[in-house]
């Protein structure tokens, strides 16, 4: 028993950062809370570089929990990729989230109250959230699921009421709670009806036995349909997909602009990894295809996602709705991969939910960085000309922006372009047509968060807007921005990667001598090639 | 079968999951259509028993206990729930001296 804690290492290395946080964070040296960030990110590059080299290794061990769980290997990239854009928001957060208070206090105006400073929480809360997407992708049953989607949403809640002294935050955590906890009872519900129909919480053996169902009847039992039918509209709600789509931009404008890269990014990835994880029950069936229901409502919600979220960004002036908006339609896109299923499909959603993160990250990132006497810049029409001040920034945004969108040479367009041929490959032509004309809408927008820093006319204003005086936002988005121009070299590799994450337990035995990026070529002969 | 179906003395399945139902129900209407913030949390609440209730029939149904183990986890996230609903909702009172989700409109089209 105890050596299956074995694979919990790099969530057990984030929950004892968080502890150490939450210790720390309340301490009456400003020297010593200055280091929380620091802490954090060192104990992410720890999780990181455990699960890289030491956990999700062949071993003997692995191969035995192996079966218990659908995609045993998922952890080595879940983990990898949450270490790495979780650094990212460490250094998009550092320093701004409680800057008010600490400037009070560092002025004399109040004095330190442990009880009232949030800094400990706020990271604390980070950590939690970034270890419960970690943890969500080695859920083995319906349990660990719910409390892994729990995980990362409850501390959510609390970083977007707490992320900057305002009402509007205040409003937005109570509507980002209200309409979170309904989601967690519907999808709760669609677990229920999932056990209800199999009489087993393991995703393997729930599989198994719906498959016995499948041979006895020749069709799928149709509480277990309609379970994952609610399930799936519950998590959706994680991916600010629709129909619960709408919560997103209140929140996201409502968020301080560092919150708002993380709800981008984390909750999302947990809720794609769980709609993974929990559509394997189905098995796929022979032909790779999911019961026709789900079908349905998958290709429906994506159609809805996608296009509400694009129109929807179309019609916005203030720029954090309309990143939110936009970060609604890369829901709909994810969807495509979720559609195409195992294979070609979950490996361009793997690498696409990378591209996304770091683009995402470094939009809000400029957004971080910039104040306008102490409030964040609100209308895109603000950010006019932002290049003849501050070249950095509006370089960096125009490049994420791209990134976003699809532009050829960065990160974002080869994940686009993978998840779009996993789609076609897998016979969603229409669906894919849909995501190419939607993304020939967004072209529309982004292009005008690309081009109207680097050459619009700066409004008379324009001066007023200064960058902040931590560096961590400025850094994260020279970071990113070249990690977006080079990481396309490195692709190959990427899928080769994302492959091997993908593995089924019952392939591992052919590759166990190998080590994980040897395994991953030798899986890639048997699938359809990505590489082309 | 019939052995399941004698463990379930007291009630069948069916009405077991129809409680359920209308609870879960009963959760969905009130939290769309209540607007005092206290209320709108019991109803997802409510919701949630209805989902207990099924788990725990069906793990009857089944003889099998690991709907009640979800349902012990169940109510230890419900109970973390609460005590951040309520933290928020003090928070919120606090700024506005009423509990009425509509006081609550700056973030809107």
């Amino acid at each position: 028993m105890i050596d299956r804690l074995w694979f919990l290492m790099p969530e057990l290395i984030v929950l004892g950062g968080a502890v150490l946080c939450a210790i720390l964070g309340v301490s009456r040296k400003v020297g010593v809370r200055n280091l929380l960030p620091v802490f954090a990110g060192w104990t992410l590059i720890i999780a990181g570089v455990v699960a890289w080299l030491f956990v999700y290794v062949p071993s003997t061990e692995l191969a035995a929990v192996a079966t218990e769980v659908p995609l045993p290997w998922l952890g080595r990239w879940v983990v990898i990729m949450s270490a790495v854009v979780g650094l990212m928001l460490v250094f998009v957060q550092a320093g701004l989230v409680d800057r008010v208070y600490e400037a009070a206090v560092a002025a004399g105006r109040v004095a330190f109250d442990p009880l009232r400073t949030t800094r400990g929480e706020y990271w604390v809360f980070f950590l939690l959230s970034v270890g419960g997407l970690m943890l969500t992708s080695g859920a083995s049953d319906l349990v660990w699921l719910f409390l892994a989607l729990e995980l990362t949403s409850l501390p959510t809640y609390v970083m977007v009421a707490i992320g900057r002294v305002d009402r509007r935050s205040q409003e937005a955590g109570m509507k980002y709670f209200f309409l979170g906890a309904l989601a967690s009872a519907v999808f709760l519900y669609g677990f229920a009806m999932l056990y209800g129909a199999t009489g087993t919480m393991s995703l393997v053996d729930i599989r198994t036995v719906l498959a016995e169902q499948v041979a006895e009847t020749g069709s799928m039992n149709p509480l277990a349909t309609i379970g994952l039918m609610v399930a799936v509209l519950g998590i959706a709600f994680k991916l600010a997909a629709a129909p619960l789509h709408l919560y997103a931009a209140d929140v996201y404008e409502g968020a301080a602009a560092p919150v708002t890269a993380f709800l981008g990014f984390v909750p999302k990835a947990a809720g794609v990894i769980a709609l993974m994880l929990l559509l394997s029950v189905t098995g796929w069936q022979e032909d790779g295809q999911l019961p026709q229901v789900l079908v349905i409502l998958l290709w429906v919600m994506a159609v809805l996602t996608m296009t509400l979220g694009n129109i929807g960004a179309l019609l916005q002036t203030r720029i954090k709705r309309m990143l939110a908006y936009s970060s609604i339609a890369h829901s709909g896109y994810l969807l495509i991969g979720i559609l195409a299923g195992p294979g070609a499909g979950y490996t361009a959603v793997l690498i696409y939910l990378v591209a996304y993160g770091l683009s995402n990250t470094a939009t809000f990132s400029v957004l971080a960085g910039l104040r306008r006497s102490g409030q964040e810049v609100e209308f895109l029409d603000d950010l006019a000309g932002l290049r003849e001040r501050h070249p950095i920034m509006a370089w960096g945004m125009a490049i994420s922006a791209g990134s976003l969108l699809g532009f050829p040479p960065l990160l974002g367009f080869w994940a686009k372009l993978l998840l779009f041929m996993a789609g076609i490959a897998s016979g969603q032509l229409v669906l894919v047509i849909i995501a190419g004309v939607n993304s020939a809408i967004s072209a529309w927008y982004y292009l005008k968060i690309m081009a109207i820093p680097l050459v619009g006319t700066p409004k008379s204003d324009a001066a007023s807007i200064e960058r902040v005086d931590v560096p961590g936002a400025r850094f994260a988005l020279v970071l990113i921005s070249g990690a977006l121009l080079v990481m396309p070299v490195a692709l190959s590799d990427m899928i080769a990667d994302a492959e091997a994450a993908l593995r089924e337990p019952d392939k591992m035995q052919t590759v166990d001598e190998d080590s994980g990026h040897a395994g991953g070529s030798a899986i890639k002969q048997e699938q359809p090639s990505l590489q082309s | 079968m019939t052995m399941v179906a004698t463990a379930m003395a007291g009630g069948s399945l069916a009405q077991y999951l129809i409680i359920s139902g209308v609870l879960m129900s009963i959760g969905l209407a009130g939290f769309l259509t209540r607007r005092n913030l206290i209320v709108m949390f019991l109803c997802t609440e409510l919701m949630f028993q209805g989902v207990v209730i099924a788990m725990v029939a069906f793990s009857r149904w089944h003889w099998e206990v690991s709907g009640q183990v979800f349902v012990i986890f169940i109510l230890t996230v419900a109970a973390a729930e609460a005590a951040l609903a309520l933290a928020l909702v003090v928070l919120l009172y606090r700024r506005r001296d009423t509990l009425d989700a509509e006081a609550w409109t700056e973030l809107r089209e």
